[in-house]
């Protein structure tokens, strides 16, 4: 009978995606193919939400805090403290825009290559569904109030320092490559 | 067969045939030809079945024979045309085709395999091997249409409504199959008969028997039903012109996919270090 009946909710679970994803409107069943971002720059520089990283920081920042408990009356730094959370989570979010505009690059980029290595696209997905989890724990912690936001202005001072780092050296790569890709979609 | 089985019956021959014919004057050979070859399959055992029935009897060793392998013989047809379905779109996107056929191939190995394992030193052989590859055959292909589509998703292709609607009805036969497939193997093992408990050689069974008749009549007209509407679907999708083949899109150099790729991953890699160090107690 276990037989019987895993096998029964394995083809009900199977038949419920399937028909959730033939379902039109879905991403699947756009009429083109991959297309790639207007500009590719854009995308690879990935400093859309880092730009925003010296506010963020200064917002939640221990000093901050400090002050508005030390200064103000319990309501107003109640109140700016949930205001700060909420900052917090927006600038998850534009993390996980960022996160996902260069995993779609990614795989766009792998869609239209001729030969796909199987341990880049294999380690792109685990990374994608490792950064999925993670942000869905913090974005809990974060709206519990289980994280403190000293962690995340930690963060952010980490972000700063890697983000000019890291555009230095991704700004050699994305020109040669913004040019190969430019030149391939006009070959 | 009762009465509504025989109507049923005769109402798949004409849902079997209207498809042929709208294969054959769509000329969907051209398009897919492991479609259409399984489109006419189905007919021919439908008749084959039915002619065999008719000549030798229901209960005849010849009926149970050709029923059997009929069933094998759709079930190989319907692996081909999906197989063809994987490979339609996909075939342009080099890189990802020469990526994901080994998946597509490693899931239906191992269902071959399980299937094989399965039916190991059972009774009732060929109709035992028959169901349980039909089965696995099936789940398999829901997986393997499952997989497919989820990669379009991934890669962010598109699936043609064409061949959506006939992955849809090639999913709904076989997620019907799969439950019909088990449920009758179940039976052929006796897994069912404890569970309807040893009353099988006293006078509940009998009192039970015309129940269990009458919901097995019940499930035939069920799944006859299913597959009616499957093929609806299919006649549905092959009402309209059978869209061209997108051409094939402009590949980048090789060398973009080599230095872009290693890059992104390091940059996603860090994504994710920041945020362990921020969920570190």
């Amino acid at each position: 009978m276990n037989e019987l009946l895993i096998v029964i909710l394995l083809a009900a679970t199977l038949g419920g995606v399937l028909l959730w994803l033939l379902i039109p409107g879905h991403k699947s069943s756009g009429t083109g193919g991959p297309l790639l971002p207007p500009n590719v720059n854009d995308v690879l520089s990935v400093t859309k939400h880092y730009a925003n990283f010296p506010q963020v920081r200064r917002a939640l920042s221990a000093d901050d805090s400090r002050y508005l408990r030390e200064n103000a009356s319990p309501q107003v730094a109640k109140r700016a403290l949930r205001e700060r959370r909420a900052i917090a989570r927006h600038f998850l979010n534009g993390l996980h825009e960022d996160f996902s505009n260069l995993a779609r690059l990614g795989r766009i980029a792998a869609a239209l290559s001729p030969e796909v290595s199987r341990e880049q696209e294999t380690e792109r997905l685990i990374l994608t569904l490792k950064f999925q989890l993670m942000y869905s724990l913090t974005w809990l912690r974060l709206s519990t109030g289980n994280l403190p936001l000293e962690q995340l202005e930690h963060l952010t001072g980490l972000v700063e320092k890697l983000a000019t780092r890291m555009d230095a050296a991704m700004a050699e790569i994305s020109a040669v490559s913004a040019g190969q890709l430019r030149g391939g979609l006009g070959a | 067969m009762n009465y509504l089985e025989i109507v049923l019956s005769w109402l798949t021959l004409a849902f079997v045939t209207a498809l042929c014919g709208f294969v054959f004057v769509k000329k969907l050979y051209r398009v897919l030809p492991f479609f259409s070859a399984y489109s006419f399959a189905l007919l021919a055992s439908t008749i084959g079945v039915w002619l065999v029935y008719k000549m030798f009897g229901f209960n005849s060793l010849a009926a149970y024979y050709t029923f059997w392998t009929s069933l094998l013989f759709n079930a190989a047809m319907r692996s081909l045309a999906i197989a063809e379905l994987c490979r339609y779109k996909l075939r342009v996107y080099r890189g990802i085709w020469g990526l994901v056929w080994r998946l597509f191939v490693g899931i239906s190995t191992v269902f071959f395999l399980h299937a094989s394992f399965d039916t190991w030193g059972q009774p009732n052989r060929l109709a035992i091997y028959a169901l349980t590859l039909d089965r696995d055959l099936d789940l398999a292909s829901v997986a393997i249409l499952a997989s497919l589509l989820l990669i379009h998703r991934y890669y962010g292709l598109s699936l043609e409504p064409f061949q959506r609607t006939i992955a849809a009805g090639i999913c709904l036969v076989c997620a019907v199959d799969v439950v019909g497939d088990t449920i009758l193997k179940s039976l052929f093992t006796g897994y069912l008969f404890p569970f309807l408990g040893a009353a099988s050689r006293t006078a509940f069974w009998f009192s039970l028997q015309s129940k269990f008749m009458q919901a097995e009549d019940i499930w035939s007209a069920f799944h006859l039903l299913c597959f009616m509407t499957a093929m609806g679907i299919w006649c549905y999708a092959l009402r309209r012109p059978i869209p061209r083949q997108a051409e094939a899109p402009e590949l980048l150099p090789a060398e973009v996919y080599r230095e872009l790729s290693p890059a992104i991953n390091l940059r996603l890699s860090t994504f994710n270090d920041r945020l362990v160090e921020l969920l570190k107690p």
